[in-house]
């Protein structure tokens, strides 16, 4: 065991240690003072403990790694997970907290007024929530694998013992202070290597400013090189698939199940608005530093590692290669590593940079613990959708509706192990990248649910069948081009899988509209219902008239 | 509770709608706009970055944010013009949720 081990097991432990004290702590806390710990969380933690939700493996293992290697084109992942917020905070969140549902398949069910509609919004809610976990245990893998220098899979095997352990034990969900304490350990943990490698390379701390000029000098070093500039557009995909694949994600964002119900904890919709508004400051810290860090391991690679005898190779590269994430063959055989010879994984970029840039041992080891704080605190929020899908909306709302509280708890906790160990298998051999798993999540969700709760919230006319036909039609398509495209190599105008979400949210919406229309309009009770979303809290609307509440005694039934 | 006129009610719906309309060409054009159009657009610079990577890794992410204060501060200058009550919007919306 070497001091590195050491290190970073002892900073995730303590990191750990940490969450799970707060979460005692706030228990207690909250059995003796109910009301006080279910509400009065500000709206700037509430954006902290949003963060730690939203920031996944995904954003902090494989986003600048993805960057790095696709230069501009990567970009659409840094615009493309912070722009949904847009349509997040502005076209759905306050409408769904006056709405007052717990859950999507809630939502869904009770504003369609239909069982099958509700059923069909947990299975979607299941599939996204998985998908979006099989990238989760393949980043754990990647940490681990690392930490005791082992393949990665079997990284991910302890991962999935470890996720499953911690998601059926309540996955510290719900203390908003536990995931406070996560965004901070996340965000130190990122912003430390960036800043420190923006000191080694530019002599300057703030590297938002600072990288712009290493930017421009790798593009002159690619030149050189005879490969295409860092920064030129469109080199590994086309403009559409570039603006398909942002769109994807924006509209996966105002859809993903686990997010949204981030929202229904808040208390009305004026904290809803300034919720949105701290967790996109909150997430755009780490989204703004990925292209910087992204661009910093470039520039070490181009110019440290690259070039340098094969024999001399510093120690950091033979831990790397035993994850199997890492590629230093000499391909032409005369002793020295080319850049064209360093095949280097998206998901390694974050965790192995530090290390070549020679950080030391602490910095390593905080950006373990970043990592695994990422993981976690995600999974845990995907599996908790997973089993509320199943165990309350299936398994209670359809199978069995006199199933005790004890029995749906039960069937809970199982479906997350289930969901975990299946995940975890297809993890073993991840199908993609994580940035490329975590895409097709968010391009089930826009395909799925962005049209249904758009045009439930903002459309009244919309009813049971279309959004039925829209759900069934919008994950046909999305799924059929996601394989179409990624093993028939189909695509249409360039467009690859991670942007299939385009076509699946046209079609969702195409189909909700058209059935919608051609069948009988909802209830008027429903679309009174969703005429009343127009106006805040305080306002009713009821039978073509607008009450104002002076909140003296009445209750709203 | 008091009536109001719909009139009323509905003029704060548009209020609001104009402002998330306003919202969205923003950003449209600092997203969207920018990539269609990033191969002229490269070659300017700005803070040694080409000017389309600069938007990509941080404008678009900056206006972002900045329009969603906005609305956050829009929205509650616009809800105390229709004199709502952030207080009573607590204590309405605290008994409404409802979980099956």
């Amino acid at each position: 065991m070497d001091v590195q081990f050491l290190v970073s097991l002892l900073i995730i432990l303590a990191t750990f240690a940490l969450y799970i004290g707060i979460a005692i702590f706030n228990t207690a806390k909250a059995t003796s003072d109910f009301y006080v710990a279910s509400r009065g969380v500000p709206p700037i933690f509430n954006g902290m403990a949003i963060g730690a939700d939203w920031m996944s493996a995904a954003s902090f293992i494989g986003m600048a790694g993805t960057i790095m290697l696709l230069g501009y084109d990567g970009l659409a992942y840094i615009m493309g997970w912070t722009g949904g917020y847009l349509f997040l905070t502005f076209l759905l969140a306050p409408q769904l907290r006056k709405y007052g549902r717990y859950t999507v398949p809630e939502f869904i069910g009770d504003r369609y007024d239909s069982h099958t509609a509700r059923v069909i919004a947990a299975i979607c809610t299941i599939i996204i929530s998985f998908t979006y976990s099989i990238g989760q245990l393949s980043g754990s893998g990647v940490v681990i694998g690392r930490l005791f220098e082992i393949d990665a899979k079997l990284g991910t095997m302890i991962g999935v013992v470890l996720i499953a352990f911690y998601s059926a034990m309540g996955g510290m969900k719900g203390i908003t202070w536990t995931q406070v304490a996560q965004y901070l350990v996340l965000i130190i943990a990122y912003l430390i290597p960036v800043i420190f490698m923006s000191l080694q390379i530019t002599g300057n701390p703030i590297p938002w400013i600072s990288y712009g000029d290493i930017v421009g000098k790798m593009g002159e070093i690619d030149r050189d090189l005879g490969i295409s500039e860092y920064f030129a557009p469109f080199t590994n995909g086309t403009k559409w698939q570039f603006i398909a694949l942002m769109f994807t994600l924006m509209a996966g964002t105002a859809g993903l199940p686990h997010v949204i119900v981030r929202f229904y904890t808040v208390s009305t919709m004026k904290a809803a608005r300034w919720s949105g508004a701290w967790a996109l400051l909150f997430i755009g810290l780490l989204y703004l530093s990925a292209p910087a860090y992204a661009a910093f391991s470039r520039f070490i690679l181009l110019t440290q590692i690259a070039g340098s005898q094969i024999s001399q190779l510093p120690a950091w590269t033979k831990s790397w290669v035993d994850t199997g994430k890492l590629q230093v063959a000499d391909g032409n055989g005369d002793g020295v590593l080319q850049w064209s010879e360093l095949v280097i994984s998206n998901d390694i970029v974050v965790m192995a940079t530090p290390e070549i840039a020679n950080l030391g041992v602490f910095v390593i080891g905080l950006v373990a613990a970043g990592a695994m704080a990422a993981a976690l605190s995600t999974a845990g929020g995907l599996m908790i959708s997973i089993s509320s899908a199943f165990a309350h909306d299936i398994y209670y709302r359809l199978m069995r509706p006199n199933a005790s509280d004890k029995q749906r708890l039960k069937v809970g906790r199982w479906s997350i192990v289930i969901a975990t160990l299946f995940a975890g298998l297809i993890a073993l051999n991840p199908p993609g990248v994580i940035t490329q798993i975590v895409a097709w999540a968010f391009a089930i969700a826009s395909g799925t649910f962005f049209p249904a709760l758009v045009l439930g919230v903002w459309w009244k006319r919309s009813n049971a069948k279309g959004v039925i036909t829209g759900l069934l039609v919008g994950l046909a398509v999305t799924l059929s081009y996601i394989f179409a495209a990624k093993y028939g190599g189909f695509t249409i105008l360039g467009i690859i899988d991670t942007g299939a979400g385009v076509f699946g949210a046209f079609a969702g919406f195409l189909a909700n509209v058209i059935v919608s229309l051609s069948t009988a309009a909802p209830s008027q009770k429903l679309q009174d219902e969703v005429i009343d979303l127009r106006y805040p809290e305080q306002m009713t609307y009821k039978d073509g008239e607008v009450w104002m509440h002076d909140g003296e005694t009445e209750t709203i039934k | 509770m008091k009536k109001i006129e719909k009139e009323v009610a509905d003029r704060y719906f548009r209020e609001k709608n104009r402002n998330i309309i306003i919202y969205f060409i923003v950003w449209f054009i600092v997203s969207y706009g920018v990539v269609l159009f990033a191969e002229p657009l490269s070659h300017m610079t700005f803070l040694g970055f080409p000017f389309h990577y600069y938007m990509g890794a941080q404008g678009a992410v900056i206006t972002f944010i900045i329009l969603l204060f906005v609305n956050a501060k829009l929205g509650d200058n616009l809800d105390k013009k229709y004199g709502i009550d952030e207080s009573k919007n607590e204590q309405i919306s605290s008994g409404r949720a409802l979980d099956h």
